[in-house]
């Protein structure tokens, strides 16, 4: 008898150890599915996907939250789904279409870009930049203008678009404390300044489109920028960590958006022909001046 | 006696003492006189605290201060000096008349016709010495020249550091993995080993570019070259040389910054605008078993720039 009392006791133990592990499991295969279909993800830990170093996670599993010291990106709140639809509805549906996929009423297939699965960064990107809206949806490159949604409101249509299709990046906010601004020069002379300039004043590209300026950026925006690739800008996922993502942004912040300018003035950042011109003109001028007054007769 | 007074016809004695000329331009000489010593005196003192702060080891900004006030004062001083104390003039010297006489000139030219042709017929020697040495200093002269046009590139015209199975790693020497770029990043990529070291060679550099998960051909007969996506091409324009890395991902090319040459990545960088002449070779690339990306071979065509022996 005692031998057959063991054996129920056993498969209850089983059953009480196996339960949650294989709920475990089957919850982790089902979180790591929800982000390998899409475009934006790289196998390499810190590049702004959920294979961060911390990842928060709600009650229903769902990530909140991801990142690391460097830079943390946090999803967009689902309760802001509703809000987020009409506001869609209201400015954005009328090209991207009520279903977000680039299709409006009575238009055709990929007329317009399609949003489901871009992820929230890239949507908050765009309408926070003030390119969305689009003052002329035709024109090649839409310019970076006052927004005309509020950040809440941003944030509320990027969790709308997320909620079709959920995608990374999240929305990100660097920490800049321990950033390096030297290696973010660096890394900014290598991935950046091929098109915005060392300077970051930004340059024509090519068929009418250009690199913008990034003299008047927030940070976090700096961030979602390097992460999705907004329009021509390459995507830099993999290659760039967060935390070299946080030097770059600490350097633009600083650096770029701050200049030291030694002599006073900027003169725009175009470099030494403008210096040299205003150099002989002013400065040559002056001394010229200067030697006319002295060698003046009574 | 004549011919010297001939030569200098203005006379000191053509201005009297009491002329207005010689007066000093200041109404008061003796107050300018005063100011301008005080000038000297401030531009002495911060001259001394020049050398005061070099001894003690001031801060920089005391240093350019004291010395940059000090030369600007006794400078003020002196140029006040001379517009207010010194004689107003102005002076007006006439110059003497240049050509010799004409009994001068004659005197010579028969010197000359004398005694030359003996004089200047005896130095032949010296002469063809002289030319010798000039004719020897161009030749050595060329040799710094020809120097300074650094060495011969020998191989490296036609062949770089990539080879079969090189792996592709960042500035950091970091492999690239497969996994590594997402669709529509790019990365600047060195042959393993040679990043940042003088034996790495500038026409080694490459950039990556992910275009997409299938693999991709670019051309006919490049049908492995591009593996997942991955497309790698020389960031050397064929041009001049300028590293072309201004990537456009929604239009597809790679733009050079320097003469606006725009490549299409999608069909194997040919020039679509600009002034290059061929398209930017492209790098084979494949896979190795853990995921890292290798390079199948060197590019398809040599790199960069044409140069005289490129068929």
């Amino acid at each position: 008898m005692k031998r057959r009392s063991r054996v129920p006791l056993i498969a209850i133990t089983a059953l009480v150890v196996a339960g949650p592990v294989l709920g475990l499991a089957s919850a982790a295969v089902a979180s790591t599915n929800t982000y390998t279909r899409t475009p934006y993800q790289t196998g390499r830990l810190n590049a702004g996907t959920p294979n961060s170093t911390t990842v928060v996670k709600s009650s229903s599993g769902a990530i909140e939250s991801y990142g690391n010291s460097a830079i943390t990106y946090t999803a967009p709140s689902p309760a802001l789904t509703t809000l987020g639809q009409s506001l869609f509805l209201e400015n954005c549906a009328s090209c991207h279409g009520t279903a977000a996929n680039g299709v409006p009423a009575n238009g055709t297939s990929g007329a317009y870009p399609d949003l489901v699965g871009l992820g929230p960064a890239t949507i908050d990107f765009w309408i926070s930049s003030g390119r969305m809206p689009a003052a002329d949806p035709r024109s090649i490159e839409a310019n970076r203008r006052t927004p005309r949604l509020s950040q809440a409101q941003a944030l509320a249509v990027a969790a709308w678009v997320n909620s079709l299709s959920p995608s990374y990046p999240d929305i990100p906010s660097p920490n800049l404390v321990s950033a390096n601004v030297s290696d973010g020069a660096a890394l900014f002379a290598l991935n950046c300044a091929a098109c915005h300039t060392i300077e970051g004043d930004g340059d024509a590209l090519a068929e009418g489109t250009y690199a913008p300026s990034l003299r008047n950026i927030p940070a976090y925006q700096v961030v979602e920028a390097i992460r999705t690739g907004p329009g021509n800008m390459p995507r830099f996922t993999g290659n760039l960590s967060d935390f070299q993502v946080a030097d770059i942004v600490k350097y633009v912040t600083t650096e770029i958006q701050h200049p030291q300018n030694p002599g006073g003035f900027g003169l725009g950042g175009l470099g030494p022909v403008a210096e040299g011109f205003v150099g002989l003109l002013l400065g040559v001028g002056l001394l010229a001046l200067i030697g006319f007054w002295v060698g003046e007769r009574q | 006696m004549s011919e010297h007074e001939q030569r200098t016809p203005v006379q000191l004695n053509t201005v009297s003492a009491d002329d207005p000329r010689l007066q000093p331009a200041a109404r008061r000489p003796e107050l300018v006189e005063k100011v301008i010593a005080v000038t000297f005196l401030a531009g002495i003192a911060l001259i001394c605290g020049f050398g005061a702060c070099y001894w003690v080891n001031a801060a920089p900004w005391t240093l350019g201060a004291t010395f940059g006030g000090g030369l600007t004062l006794m400078g003020v001083g002196l140029i006040a000096w001379g517009k207010y104390l010194m004689p107003r003039g102005p002076f007006v010297e006439e110059r003497h008349t240049l050509a010799n006489s004409e009994d001068d000139r004659n005197a010579f030219a028969a010197a000359i016709v004398e005694r030359g042709g003996g004089v200047i017929k005896r130095r032949k020697f010296l002469g063809g010495l002289l030319g010798a040495g000039m004719g020897i200093f161009g030749v050595v002269a060329a040799f710094p020249l020809i120097r300074s046009l650094g060495p011969l590139p020998k191989g490296t015209l036609f062949h770089t550091d990539w080879v079969k199975g090189t792996y592709l790693v960042d500035i950091t020497g970091r492999r690239v993995h497969s996994d590594d770029l997402a669709i529509g990043s790019i990365v600047t990529v060195y042959p393993e080993g040679l990043e940042n070291t003088d034996n790495g060679q500038a026409v080694d550099q490459t950039v990556l570019i992910r275009l997409s998960n299938e693999d991709f051909v670019t051309q006919k007969g490049r049908e492995t070259w591009g593996p997942q996506g991955y497309l790698a091409y020389s960031k050397l324009c064929t041009h001049l040389g300028c590293p072309v890395g201004l990537y456009e991902q929604e239009l597809q090319l790679l733009v050079c910054p320097c003469h606006q040459s725009m490549f299409n990545v999608t069909n194997g960088c040919i020039p679509q605008f600009g002034p290059a002449p061929r398209p930017l070779p492209q790098l084979p690339l494949q896979i190795d078993a853990a995921g890292y990306l290798q390079s199948q071979a060197d590019f398809n065509q040599p790199v960069g720039p044409g140069f005289w022996e490129r068929s």
